[in-house]
């Protein structure tokens, strides 16, 4: 059995985009528990990195409301959320490419001490014992002097998780953390989110396409369409539902 | 791998060399070369060497948006030129003794950037390079025709003793400890946790944002420390001639900053140290042998992008890995 999770920490109200004459997001609602593995699925254009966008601050809403641990959180630019703890995953794993591995932890772990604006060396340098213990974590240590642009699109992915995770997060949004790799990388990845995720006890929002990833990680699924939330459940009540199989699992 | 054993530590690789160490046997091998050519050289080697300290710390600070902030600058010929002016005005306008005049130099270009820098900061990429290049045309033309003030074209001079009245050595002397000390510490800049973070902002603003540093800020940040050492080189130029033109924040000085860097090369912290030096040998020699020399150095500069991207420091970093000891 999956632990229980606690109580909502993520309620989204009534929020909606709109492009154009496009309507991205509908009125979605969505209410999040602590400790959460959520994973939001849907077929493509149904609005889930809109969804993703608007979370973490990319896009600013139309209308309706993000409230996380209290705190009001809707139109507050990408770095304001990273500071109230809003962790973040690109779908194209995005790093500091001209960098090392190396140095790419050690730049989230200086944004996360604070005091990123000091003249002093040696702060850095203090910091590479915690750096080499989570490069381990995310098994990236043996490749800590590669740079970025030298390694593989799935190394690439793992370091900006383990970036993100840096920032001890408590609420992570990932879009799409498996996209383009194998099968093999997949479950490795996704295995390692779910280890820290759980052990950390964060909340974790992630679209995903690959169904058994989806299946094998999520606790609660809710699915979109059109930009509006159509179904929301357990995996076994999503899996057994006839219109979601229809407009989504069938139309694969 | 049993899970109950008590982890051990990971280890480290071996730091191949700590990359935030100044390596100081170079620093002092070049500045001793320098003042001893100060020293014992001939008037011309004198001079050429002061200017080319004077333009390897404009082109460094101009390198410090460019290779690392993700900012270009289009007009930092301002920044240069403004610190000149705010040492002639405070002098000759307000009355300043002469050394806080100089000490005011910097000051002023710090300033200017600020203002133009919260702008430029509003928009990214060639936008913002645009405004830079903007901000700089207009500060020309108020500094050209605004004659009661700056008294335009025919410039200031007289309110310092060009090279303060020393022997060109001695002032030589003086642009060397300062040039060099103004070099370490924006050394020190970029090696910081400030410059690593200037450095995220750079490379990947999304990133960055998402780790939780504000863009505008942070570019907001680099360009006035950037301003600021521009306008400690425009001051040591200013007092070098002991005068001030609307030229010194003119295209020219901005285009040759630009090139000293790319010849050096991007992303390489001595490229405006290499480019200076370079610019002023091919200045130098070409000038005497060619009428369109300047169409000789464009020449030049496209090789050099083209065969190494890297710029004259690249080259001399992959030949430092392949020589035995080389590091890497």
């Amino acid at each position: 059995m999956r632990p229980a999770a606690g109580a909502p920490v993520l309620t989204v109200s009534a929020l909606s985009k709109r492009f154009g004459s496009f309507l991205a997001l509908e009125r979605v609602d969505l209410s999040v528990r602590q400790g959460e593995v959520r994973a939001i699925i849907g077929p493509n254009g149904a609005g889930k990195s809109t969804l993703m966008n608007v979370l973490s601050g990319q896009l600013v809403p139309d209308s309706g409301s993000i409230v996380f641990a209290g705190q009001r959180l809707e139109g507050r630019p990408p770095y304001q959320l990273a500071r109230r703890k809003v962790g973040r995953a690109f779908q194209i794993s995005s790093t500091f490419r001209r960098m090392t591995i190396y140095e790419n932890m050690l730049a989230a772990h200086n944004a996360a001490a604070g005091r990123w604006f000091s003249l002093h060396p040696g702060r850095l340098r203090n910091m590479r014992a915690a750096v080499m213990a989570d490069l381990e974590e995310i098994g990236l240590a043996h490749l800590a002097e590669q740079v970025v642009e030298d390694v593989s699109h799935g190394d690439r992915k793992r370091l900006e998780f383990g970036m993100v995770l840096a920032g001890r997060p408590r609420l992570l949004l990932l879009d799409e953390p498996t996209a383009g790799m194998g099968l093999q990388e997949r479950h490795a990845l996704i295995d390692l989110v779910l280890r820290q995720v759980r052990e950390r006890g964060v909340t974790l929002l992630f679209v995903e396409h690959d169904i058994d990833v989806v299946f094998r990680a999520a606790d609660y699924i809710t699915v979109m369409a059109l930009g509006k939330v159509f179904a929301e459940g357990r995996p076994e009540q999503i899996a057994a539902n006839v219109q979601v199989q229809e407009i989504y699992l069938g139309s694969r | 791998m049993n899970r109950d054993a008590p982890a051990a530590p990971p280890v480290a690789p071996p730091a191949r060399d700590d990359p935030y160490r100044i390596r100081w046997l170079p620093v002092a091998a070049v500045g001793l070369v320098a003042a001893s050519a100060l020293l014992a050289g001939p008037p011309l080697i004198v001079f050429a060497l002061t200017e080319v300290m004077i333009f390897a710390l404009f082109a460094t600070a101009l390198n410090l948006l460019l290779s690392y902030s993700g900012m270009v600058s289009f007009g930092h010929a301002v920044y240069f030129g403004i610190a000149a002016y705010g040492v002639a005005l405070s002098i000759t306008r307000l009355g300043w003794p002469m050394w806080a005049g100089i000490l005011a130099g910097p000051f002023v270009s710090a300033f200017f950037a600020l203002v133009f820098g919260a702008f430029c900061v509003q928009l990214t990429a060639i936008y913002a390079a645009m405004l830079t290049l903007a901000c700089s045309e207009v500060t020309f033309a108020v500094v050209f025709q605004w004659f009661e003030l700056t008294r335009g074209e025919s410039g200031i001079s007289g309110h310092v003793p060009a090279m303060l009245g020393l022997a060109p050595g001695v002032y030589g002397l003086v642009v060397l400890a300062v040039t060099g000390a103004s070099i370490l510490a924006l050394w020190r800049v970029v090696h910081s946790p400030l410059g690593l973070t200037i450095r995220a902002v750079g490379q990947n603003a999304a990133r960055a944002a998402a780790l939780g540093h504000s863009r505008r800020t942070v570019q907001l940040i680099a360009f006035v420390i950037s301003g600021f050492f521009a306008g400690v080189a425009g001051t040591l130029f200013s007092v070098f001639h002991g005068n001030v033109f609307p030229d010194y924040l003119g295209t020219l000085i901005t285009v040759n900053g630009l090139v000293m860097v790319l010849l050096g090369g991007l992303y390489n912290f001595s490229a405006g140290i290499y480019g200076a030096v370079l610019f002023k040998i091919l200045d130098n020699l070409l000038a005497h042998y060619f009428q369109y020399w300047q169409l000789v150095i464009g020449l030049i500069l496209m090789a050099v992008i083209l065969v190494s991207p890297r710029g004259i420091g690249g080259a001399i970093q992959s030949l430092a890995r392949r020589l035995p000891g080389g590091h890497r």
